[in-house]
């Protein structure tokens, strides 16, 4: 296999930056809802404090959040189990279905199963993870993993099931060998639905670590949470939940800037927000 | 001509498909029955025959997508494909191009890419493959547009670029399956020329399949006509009016009426 063989490879163009696409007036629009949504709950607040603390309270609440340390602390201990629980569950999600495409047989024999283990719910497993592997980060992991595992998978098992077959037949009518059409054109179709799988999955590894911290654990934003609510400390409660607002938000803007990178080539109306009905 | 020295270079014999029984489709369909035809070195013959009529079936069996279930293939004499052949092998050791009704390139590379692919799986990316392909391009008319990834491209552009993907790695036979059904008429008649055009100094041989009775009068040498199923050959006409054709004066040429006529008149 020659190398050099792919004269074009770094022929792609660079994507626009977020803030070519992103209009000026759509960030104008977007800062203005914000604004209105701070508006109606400080309006709520007027009334039900101490219930639903006001936003000037809550920024209060965060500025002793960052000063005592304690913000990196449960951040940074949220974000590790999400995250590598994520690549736990992720990276299988993404290889086992390429390994599947090629066993018809097996891939049938393990189907029901798989449908079985999706249905689960699997924030409903965590007390059993946190009995087999602790109250430390090892539970949080595997509990992100099975739930980023699943999701991940049964996009790319669409993704893989959806390869345009008059593709391949063209490429084999040219001599293409196995392995080409398996790297020039059954994965990178099936890219675009793996990519939504990805964006999926974020938000729910999150959710899992956290819901595994408020079951048990010793720091993290879910324990934060737990804490906040046991203490009657409305103000921290909402402190946890915006910043774990402000991650999934974050880590969604980096999709998209990838998402315009990844896919130019694709009719700017297929997005993997729009795939993702359709999975 | 001499053609009578040389074996064919493709000749279909005695041809029968039958799609298999399945569940609630009744018995096996027979497609294709006793179907034979030769196609000579840098002919262009076309093949003419009603919707349905299992001309998408004969080209897939001839490309080796499809097998048969009766009758042999040849290939300059040698019998590439028979009941007996265990495996297929598409496009038949890269000899046999195909050009089919939708252009199937591929949406995430740009079109200079998509004219390499065929040089690239074919491990024949040397330094001559770049140019093979902005000749193709500039021949096709595609200058400028190297770098649009195919959905920025018009419909007959995304032909040109799916002919020029087959060109590019020199089969010497070509089949081509309503290649053109989709356009409209104006960027067909161009087509028409510039396919005529490569056609001559390329000296290729095409297989032109098409249910438009002009369309096969314009641009073949011979013309076969095929039965409703199961498909056979019913009529073969000459075509024999002169060449360089172009597209424009056909209706024009003494005796295209006199052909037209009679060609819809074994059409049946």
């Amino acid at each position: 296999m020659t190398t050099l063989a792919w004269p074009l490879r770094n022929t792609r163009r660079r994507g626009l930056s977020y803030a070519a696409w992103v209009a000026p007036q759509r960030v104008r629009d977007r800062v203005l809802v914000l604004l209105g949504l701070l508006g109606a709950w400080h309006l709520v607040s007027l009334f039900a404090a101490p219930w639903i603390p006001s936003p000037r309270a809550t920024a209060r609440r965060f500025v002793t959040f960052v000063a005592t340390g304690d913000l990196w602390h449960h951040t940074s201990y949220t974000l590790t189990e999400a995250i590598f629980g994520f690549l736990l569950g992720g990276v299988p999600a993404v290889w086992l279905p390429f390994v599947l495409r090629r066993q018809a047989t097996l891939r049938r024999i393990l189907d029901p199963f798989l449908a079985a283990f999706y249905g689960i719910p699997k924030v409903a497993l965590a007390p059993i993870f946190i009995l087999w592997f602790g109250i430390g980060l090892v539970s949080k992991f595997v509990l992100v993993a099975s739930i980023v595992f699943f999701v991940v998978f049964s996009h790319a098992s669409a993704g893989l099931d959806r390869v345009s077959q008059n593709l391949v037949r063209t490429a084999q009518v040219f001599g293409a060998s196995e392995q080409w059409i398996a790297r020039e054109i059954v994965w990178p179709s099936a890219v675009p639905y793996i990519f939504t799988g990805l964006r999926v999955a974020v938000p729910q590894s999150l959710g899992g670590a956290v819901v595994g911290e408020m079951i048990s654990s010793t720091r993290g934003l879910g324990y934060a949470i737990e804490g906040a609510a046991a203490d009657f400390d409305p103000a921290g409660f909402f402190v946890a939940l915006l910043i774990l607002v402000a991650i999934v938000a974050a880590v969604n803007s980096v999709f998209d800037v990838a998402e315009r990178r990844l896919f130019a080539w694709r009719p700017s109306d297929l997005t993997s927000r729009t795939l993702r009905s359709e999975v | 001509m001499g053609l009578a020295q040389h074996s064919p270079l493709l000749e279909v014999v005695d041809l029968g498909k039958r799609f298999e029984e399945r569940a609630g489709r009744g018995g096996a369909l027979p497609v294709i029955a006793g179907m034979s035809f030769v196609v000579h070195e840098g002919e262009f013959v076309t093949l003419l025959g009603p919707s349905g009529s299992g001309k998408s079936t004969l080209l897939n069996i001839i490309a080796q997508i499809d097998g048969l279930t009766e009758g042999t293939i040849r290939f300059r004499g040698e019998q590439i494909l028979g009941k007996d052949t265990s495996k297929l092998d598409p496009g038949w050791r890269c000899q046999i191009g195909y050009v089919t009704q939708s252009d199937n390139l591929l949406p995430w590379r740009r079109l200079q890419e998509n004219l390499l692919l065929p040089l690239h799986a074919q491990g024949r990316t040397g330094p001559t493959a770049l140019e093979r392909v902005s000749e193709l391009i500039e021949m096709m008319g595609l200058c400028g547009f190297e770098r649009y990834y195919p959905h920025e491209l018009s419909g007959g552009m995304r032909k040109r670029a799916s002919l020029a993907r087959t060109l590019v790695y020199d089969p010497p036979v070509i089949l081509m399956d309503e290649p053109f059904g989709a356009l409209d008429a104006l960027t067909r008649a161009q087509l028409h020329d510039d396919l005529l055009r490569l056609w001559s100094s390329k000296r290729k041989t095409i297989l032109f399949v098409t249910h438009d009775v002009a369309e096969a009068i314009a641009l073949g040498d011979r013309l076969l006509v095929l039965s409703r199923l199961p498909a056979r050959v019913v009529a073969e006409h000459v075509v024999d009016l002169p060449r360089p054709r172009r597209a424009g004066d056909l209706l024009t040429q003494p005796g295209f009426a006199q052909l037209y006529a009679r060609i819809h008149e074994s059409l049946g």
